[in-house]
C-alpha cells in the first residue's frame, strides 16, 4: 500500500441558504475560488494534478453539466487536469477523497484535488425535477423518505429526547463560537468574492445566543408530535470545501505540508428510514478493517446532520463526547451537502495535528441509508 | 436666471409622475403605499428622530421614522401594499437632509400632526423647495383649508387643496377633495383625474366645512348610536344588529365600527367638531362623553388595535367573544340579539316602523341622522349625490342617506320625523311627494337644491352596467345571468345569482352568449357589479345530486361546465373577463378561459375547490398547467410547472390583489389591471375592442406531462405535510387526486395530451372525490357555516 496523505484543506465560509451572504454566488464560482485558494496555500504545482474530483448531492442547474470540469476552468487549472463530479449525497466529497486514494493505489495519479460544493440556495434539495419511481415509492417508501422524518425515526428508536438534542445543538454552537473567536477557522477559510456579494470571509450560520431556552421555543419541524426542530437540524447551507490528496512520497518530494495520512476508508448501507445511523455501521466496519478500537481514536468528526442521529451514533459507538467535533459541527456551522465530507475530513486531519493525537475518524450519514467513514493517522 | 417670485412658473402638471408624502404616520405611510400601488414613485419624509425618544439616541439613522414606517407597512394586515415589491417605489428620508428630493415631485401631500402651526411652518419649507406649479395638498380631516393657507404666498394657495383619504388608504375608496377660493382650476382637475383614474379613488368634492362630508355625518351617527343604545337600554349586539343588515350597513354597526377605527380617536374628532361647528349645529346638542368610554380608553381598551373595545376576544377564556355591558361596564360573553324587529323587519322602512326597542333605536339613530344629512346640503356639498357617494365609499353603506330615504319613502320618512317631533329640513320638505332620485328616459337623475332634477353625471371614462341596464333591455336573460349590449359591438355577460355562484343557468347563458355574440358582434366581456365577481360553483346543487347518488347528474354538471368554458375559449371573437372582489373556483375558471383578463386591482382570485374536498373540474387544472408551462421564468424540466400549479391549487391559494394574481399565474403578464372599480367595464370593453381587430381564436395546445413519477413526487411532499400537522388525512386524498390530474394521469413523458384528455382526468378525479364521505362532509359543512371543515 502506498501511503496517501492529506496535504492541504480549505473551505469557503458557510452561510444560510437563501438569506445568507453566499446565496447569490453561483456554486461553480464558489467552488472554483476554494480550489484556487487551496492550490495557492498548499503550494502544489497544478500541472501535477491528475484529477479534480468534486462531490455534489444535486448536480443539476448551476451545479449541472460536469460541474467539476467547469470548476477546473474557472479555477484556471491546466487544461490537462481531468475532472469528474461524484454523487453520494452527503458523502459526496468524502467519496471524492476515497476515489483519489483508490486511484493512487493503482498508480493512476499522484496528486488529486478532492472537493465538494452545494448551493442549497440555488439548487433546491431534491432538485428541480424530483421524479421518483412510482412503484418503488409505493412498495418501499423509505427509499424516498424525507431526511427530517428519518431524524424523527432515529430519535424515537434510539430514545434521544428533545432536551438531549438541544443540548448537543447548544454545545455545537458554543464550540463554534469559541473556535471562531480564537481565530481557529482563519487558516481553513478562503474568502469568497462575488459580483453581488462583495467579499465574504467569515461563517454565517453560527448563532452565539443559542441556548436550551431559545431552542425550546421552536415548533417541531417535521412531525407535529415529534422532537426534531429547525434548531436541532443542520441548516440549509451554501458552501464549498477542498482537500489536497497525494502520495506521501510526492508531498515530501515537493515540501508540502502533510496534515495526516489516510489509514482506512469504508462505506456501508443501513435502513433508509434511519439513515442517520449510517456512521455507526460504517464506523464499525472501518474499525474492524483496521483492528482499532473506538478508544484508539483521539479526534472524531461526525457530521451533525441532525442532533438526534449524531447523538445516537455517538452512544451506539461508545465515543467519548469530549473527542467529538472540537470546533463545532454542522448544527452550528451548516451542512452544504456535497461539501461536508471534504470539510470534516480536512478538519479531522488538521485537528489531529493540532491536538497531537494518533488517529482521527471522520464519518457521516447519507440519505437513502448509508454511512461513510475515513480513519486518518498522524503523519 | 432667477425666477421672479411673483410670476407663475409653469402650469399644473398634466398628471402625476412622481409624488411625495410628508409625515410617515399611519395615514401618510398608507397613502405612500397606495401611490406606490399605482406604480408611481413616491418620496416619504418624516422628522429626524428627536433625541431622547425611545431608541432615537441609539440610531444614527436620521431617516429611521420613515424607514420604520415602510417596514411596518410591509407587515400590516390587511396588506397596505398590493405587492411587497411596491415598497421599492417608496424612497424614504427626513425633513432636514432630504428636502431636495421634493424638487421634481409633481404632487406633495402633507399628512403630519393636526396642528395648524406645524402645518403652516412645513408649507413655508415646502414652498422653498418644490418645483413651480407642483401641487400641494393636505390630508387634514379637521382644519379648514382657508386657515391652512392663511399668510402663505398667493402662488402657494393657488397650488393648494385638501385631499382627505380614509384609513386604510388602499382599501377605503373615498377621497374627499376640498378646493380653496384661490386654488387653480387645472390643479384641481389634475388631482381629481389622477386620484380617480390612477389611484382608483371615488373622488367627492366637498365644501370647506368641518369634518367635510363623511365624518360630519358619520360622527353624528355614531354619537347618536351610542347615546340611544344607552338611553333605550339596548345591548351593543342589539344596537349593531339593528343598524347593520336592515339599513345595508356593514355588520359592525356602530360599536363594532368604533372598535375598528379606535375608541381613542373619537374624542379627538368630537373635540374638533365641537370647536369648529356652529353652536346651533345639531351635533352640539347630542354630544356626550360617557365615563365608560373614557375608562376603556385609559385602560387600553382602544378597540381592535388595543386589548379590545366594546367587543373583545377573551383569550384566557379560550378565545371567547365578549361584549361590554353598557350599564355595568363589565365584559360578558356575546349574546345573539333576539329582538322581534330583527326577526320581522326586512328593510329600513319596516325597521323604522317597528314598535319594539329595536325600532325605537332605529328611529332615534337613523331617523335623526338622515334628517341631519338632509339639513347639510348645500352647506357641506353642492348636491345630494356627493353626500350619498361619500357615505357609501367612506362608511361602506350600501345606500347613501338620500337613497335610504328614497327606499323608505320620502313621505313616510317625513311622517316619521314629524311623529317623533324632529324638525324636517327644507330639502327633505322639498322632496315631499317625490323622491330624491328618479329614472327619466333610462337616465338616473337627482333632486337639486333648487328643487328640480338634474342628471347624475359619471366621471369621464366611467361605464357602469347599472346605467346600461337602466336604459336598455337585455339581449338575453335567465334567473342567474343576463347578456347586455354595452355598445360598439361588445356584449357583457352578467351574473346575478346569489353571491354570483355559478349554476346551470349561468352555464346555459354562456352558451347562449356565444351564439348571440357570434352573430355579428365583435366581442364579449364577462363582468358584473356584485361585491364579488363570483364565489364559485353552486356546490349546493352538486351536494343535492350527490345525496341521492345521482352520480350521472353530477358528472353531467362537470361536463357541461367544461364544455361551456372550452367553447368560450375557442369562440371566433375575443372574450375578456373583468373580475373584481372574489373570483373563486368556477368564477376563477371562467376567467382562465378568457382571451384576456382585465382585473380590478382589488381582485381576490383563486382555485379553492380543495377546501370543499374537490379539485377544479371546469378546466381550471388544465388552464393553470398551460399557464405554468408557458411561463418563461420557470426552471426547466418536466416538474416545475406541475409543482407550481400543485402548490397553488392544493392549498387553495387566493391572490391578495391583482398584482399578486400575476405572480400566482391566474393573470398572464399582459393582462390589465384597473385601479378604479368604476372604470373596469370601460377598460375591459376597450381591451375586447383592441383584440377584435383581426382576431384569431387560440390554437389548441398539447402538453407533455410527467405522469406517475410526478404523482409519486408530489405525494412525498404531501406525506411530509401530513406528518408536520399541516395537512389532514382527507387533504392528502384530495391532493393525491389533484396530483393525478396535474401529472397527466398514466401518461408517459414522451406522450402528448390534448386539452380534452386533461379535462377527462379532471372529471374522473372530481367524480372519485365527490363520492367520498369526507368530501361530502366538507361541502355540507361549508354550505351550513360558510367555513371550511378540516377533516
Amino acid at each position: 500500500m502506498k501511503p496517501v496523505v492529506i496535504a492541504g484543506y480549505a473551505r469557503s465560509p458557510f452561510h444560510f441558504a437563501r438569506k445568507g451572504e453566499l446565496a447569490r454566488v453561483r456554486p461553480d464560482d464558489l467552488a472554483a475560488q476554494v480550489v484556487a485558494g487551496l492550490i495557492e496555500r498548499s503550494k502544489v504545482d497544478p500541472a501535477d494534478l491528475e484529477d479534480l474530483i468534486v462531490g455534489c448531492a444535486f448536480p443539476e442547474g448551476e451545479q449541472g453539466f460536469n460541474v467539476a470540469r467547469l470548476i477546473g476552468f474557472l479555477a484556471h487549472l491546466p487544461i490537462t487536469v481531468a475532472a469528474t463530479t461524484v454523487n453520494r449525497f452527503c458523502g459526496s466529497s468524502m467519496q471524492s477523497i476515497h476515489m483519489a486514494a483508490g486511484a493512487i493505489q493503482l498508480d493512476a495519479g499522484e496528486v488529486f484535488i478532492c472537493a465538494g460544493v452545494e448551493s442549497m440556495s440555488r439548487v433546491p434539495m431534491t432538485g428541480f425535477n424530483p421524479m421518483p419511481n412510482p412503484h418503488l415509492a409505493a412498495e418501499f417508501p423509505a427509499a424516498y423518505m424525507s431526511m427530517g422524518e428519518t431524524a424523527e425515526n432515529v430519535a424515537n428508536r434510539y430514545q434521544v429526547s428533545r432536551e438531549q438534542q438541544q443540548a448537543m445543538a447548544v454545545e455545537s454552537h458554543a464550540k463554534a463560537v469559541a473556535a471562531q473567536a480564537a481565530g481557529k477557522f482563519k487558516d481553513e477559510i478562503v474568502a469568497i468574492t462575488g459580483p453581488k456579494t462583495g467579499t465574504v470571509s467569515t461563517d454565517g450560520c453560527i448563532r452565539p445566543d443559542t441556548s436550551q431556552e431559545t431552542l425550546s421555543g421552536l415548533k417541531p419541524a417535521f412531525d407535529a408530535n415529534g422532537t426534531v426542530t429547525a434548531g436541532t437540524s443542520s441548516p440549509l447551507t451554501d458552501g464549498a470545501s477542498a482537500v489536497l490528496v497525494c502520495t506521501e512520497e510526492y508531498a515530501k518530494r515537493h515540501g508540502l505540508d502533510i496534515l495526516a495520512r489516510l489509514k482506512a476508508i469504508a462505506v456501508a448501507g443501513c435502513d433508509p428510514d434511519v439513515m442517520g445511523m449510517g456512521p455507526a455501521v460504517a464506523t464499525r466496519k472501518i474499525l474492524r478493517r483496521t483492528g482499532l478500537s473506538i478508544d484508539d481514536i483521539g479526534v472524531v468528526e461526525i457530521n451533525e446532520a441532525f442532533a438526534s442521529q449524531g447523538l445516537a451514533c455517538i452512544r451506539e459507538l461508545g465515543i467519548d463526547p469530549d473527542r467529538v467535533n472540537l470546533d463545532g459541527g454542522a448544527l452550528a456551522l451548516g451542512h452544504p451537502l456535497g461539501a461536508t465530507g471534504a470539510r470534516i475530513t480536512g478538519k479531522a486531519a488538521s485537528l489531529l495535528r493540532r491536538e497531537g493525537k494518533r488517529y482521527a475518524l471522520a464519518t457521516q450519514c447519507i440519505g437513502g441509508g448509508q454511512g461513510i467513514a475515513t480513519i486518518l493517522e498522524a503523519a | 436666471m432667477a425666477a421672479n417670485k411673483n410670476t407663475r412658473q409653469g402650469a399644473a402638471p398634466a398628471t402625476i409622475r412622481k409624488a411625495a408624502v410628508i409625515g410617515a404616520g399611519v395615514m401618510g405611510a398608507g397613502i405612500a403605499a397606495h401611490i406606490a400601488n399605482a406604480g408611481i414613485p413616491v418620496i416619504l419624509l418624516d422628522i429626524v428622530p428627536p433625541p431622547g425618544k425611545s431608541g432615537a439616541l441609539n440610531t444614527p439613522n436620521r431617516s429611521a421614522i420613515a424607514e420604520g414606517a415602510v417596514q411596518k407597512l410591509l407587515k400590516t394586515e390587511p396588506a397596505a401594499f398590493m405587492h411587497p415589491k411596491n415598497a421599492g417605489l417608496v424612497t424614504t428620508g427626513n425633513l432636514e437632509d432630504d428636502l431636495g428630493l421634493l424638487g421634481d415631485c409633481d404632487w406633495i401631500v402633507e399628512a403630519v400632526l393636526e396642528d395648524l402651526a406645524v402645518k403652516r411652518a412645513l408649507y413655508a419649507k415646502l414652498d422653498g423647495v418644490r418645483k413651480p406649479g407642483s401641487i400641494v395638498s393636505s390630508n387634514t380631516s379637521t382644519i379648514p383649508l382657508a386657515l391652512l393657507t392663511e399668510g402663505l404666498p398667493k402662488r402657494f394657495a393657488e397650488d393648494f387643496l385638501v385631499t382627505h383619504f380614509f384609513n386604510p388608504p388602499r382599501y377605503m375608496r373615498l377621497l374627499e377633495i376640498v378646493v380653496g377660493a384661490a386654488t387653480r382650476h387645472d390643479a384641481v382637475e389634475t388631482m381629481a383625474a389622477f386620484c380617480e383614474r390612477v389611484l382608483g379613488k371615488g373622488v367627492v368634492r366637498c365644501n370647506d366645512t368641518p369634518g367635510f362630508i363623511a365624518n360630519r355625518i358619520g360622527t353624528f351617527w355614531i354619537q347618536k348610536g351610542t347615546n340611544a343604545a344607552m338611553d333605550l337600554g339596548l345591548t351593543v349586539e342589539e344596537a349593531d344588529a339593528v343598524m347593520g343588515r336592515p339599513f345595508g350597513i356593514p355588520k359592525t354597526g356602530i360599536f363594532g365600527l368604533v372598535d375598528l377605527v379606535g375608541l381613542d380617536l373619537m374624542p379627538h374628532v368630537s373635540r374638533s367638531l365641537q370647536a369648529t361647528l356652529a353652536a346651533t349645529d345639531a351635533y352640539q346638542a347630542i354630544f356626550r362623553a360617557p365615563e365608560l368610554f373614557a375608562r376603556l380608553i385609559t385602560e387600553g381598551y382602544t378597540g381592535r388595535k388595543g386589548k379590545g373595545g366594546f367587543y373583545r376576544l377573551n383569550r384566557e377564556a379560550g378565545k371567547r367573544k365578549e361584549a361590554i355591558d353598557l350599564v355595568t361596564g363589565i365584559y360578558r360573553p356575546v349574546v345573539k340579539p333576539e329582538l322581534a324587529s330583527l326577526a320581522e323587519a326586512r328593510h329600513a322602512g319596516q325597521m323604522l316602523a317597528h314598535p319594539d326597542k329595536g325600532g325605537a333605536y332605529a328611529r332615534q339613530v337613523m331617523g335623526e341622522t338622515l334628517a341631519y344629512a338632509a339639513s347639510l346640503v348645500p352647506e357641506i356639498a353642492a348636491d345630494i349625490v356627493s353626500v350619498d357617494q361619500a357615505m357609501k365609499l367612506g362608511y361602506a353603506w350600501k345606500q347613501g342617506p338620500f337613497e335610504l330615504i328614497d327606499a323608505i319613502g320620502v313621505d313616510a320618512f317625513i311622517a316619521g320625523l314629524e311623529a317623533a317631533g324632529v324638525p324636517v329640513p327644507p330639502l327633505l320638505r322639498a322632496a315631499a311627494g317625490r323622491s330624491f332620485y328618479r329614472i327619466e328616459s333610462g337616465r338616473l337623475e337627482y333632486l337639486t337644491t333648487e328643487g328640480s332634477y338634474a342628471p347624475v353625471v359619471r366621471a369621464p371614462g366611467v361605464l357602469l352596467l347599472e346605467d346600461v341596464k337602466r336604459r336598455s333591455e337585455p339581449l338575453a336573460k335567465n334567473a342567474s345571468a343576463s347578456l347586455w349590449d354595452i355598445g360598439d359591438g361588445i356584449a357583457c355577460l352578467e351574473f346575478h345569482s346569489k353571491m354570483n355562484s355559478i349554476d346551470d343557468q349561468i352555464i346555459a347563458m354562456v352558451g347562449k352568449a356565444i351564439g348571440i355574440v357570434g352573430k355579428g358582434m365583435k366581442g364579449l366581456v364577462v363582468y358584473n357589479e356584485g361585491s364579488n365577481f363570483s364565489v364559485g360553483a353552486n356546490i349546493g346543487l352538486a351536494l343535492f345530486a350527490a345525496n341521492i347518488a345521482l352520480w350521472p347528474n353530477v358528472e353531467e354538471m362537470v361536463a357541461a361546465g367544461q364544455k361551456a368554458y372550452k367553447a368560450l375559449k375557442y369562440t371566433p371573437f375575443p372574450v375578456v373577463a373583468a373580475p373584481s372582489g372574489m373570483a373563486l373556483g368556477g368564477g376563477c375558471e371562467i376567467c382562465l378561459h378568457a382571451d384576456a383578463i382585465q382585473a380590478h386591482a382589488e381582485t381576490y382570485i383563486g382555485l379553492v375547490e380543495t377546501g370543499v374536498g374537490l379539485i377544479p373540474g371546469w378546466g381550471g387544472c388544465k388552464e393553470m398547467l398551460l399557464r405554468a408551462t408557458a411561463n418563461p421564468k420557470r426552471p426547466k424540466g418536466p416538474m416545475p410547472p406541475v409543482a407550481q400549479v400543485f402548490e397553488t391549487v392544493s392549498v387553495a391559494k387566493v391572490a391578495k390583489s391583482a398584482a399578486d394574481a400575476k405572480e400566482l399565474l391566474f393573470l398572464r403578464p399582459d393582462d390589465g389591471i384597473t385601479m378604479n372599480r368604476d372604470h373596469l367595464l370601460a377598460d375591459a370593453k376597450a381591451k375586447a375592442l383592441s383584440l377584435a381587430e383581426g382576431y384569431q381564436p387560440p390554437e389548441p395546445v398539447v402538453l407533455r406531462l410527467p405522469g406517475p413519477t410526478a404523482v409519486a413526487g408530489l405525494n412525498l411532499a404531501v406525506h411530509d405535510y401530513v406528518k408536520q400537522g399541516k395537512a389532514t388525512a382527507h387533504d392528502s386524498v384530495v391532493a393525491g387526486e389533484l396530483a393525478v390530474v396535474l401529472s397527466g394521469g398514466d401518461t408517459d413523458m414522451l406522450d402528448e395530451l390534448t386539452e380534452d384528455q386533461i379535462l377527462a382526468l379532471e372529471r374522473a378525479a372530481f367524480m372519485r372525490l365527490v363520492k367520498t364521505g369526507a368530501t361530502l362532509a366538507r361541502i355540507e359543512h361549508t354550505l351550513e357555516t360558510g367555513k371550511p371543515l378540516r377533516n
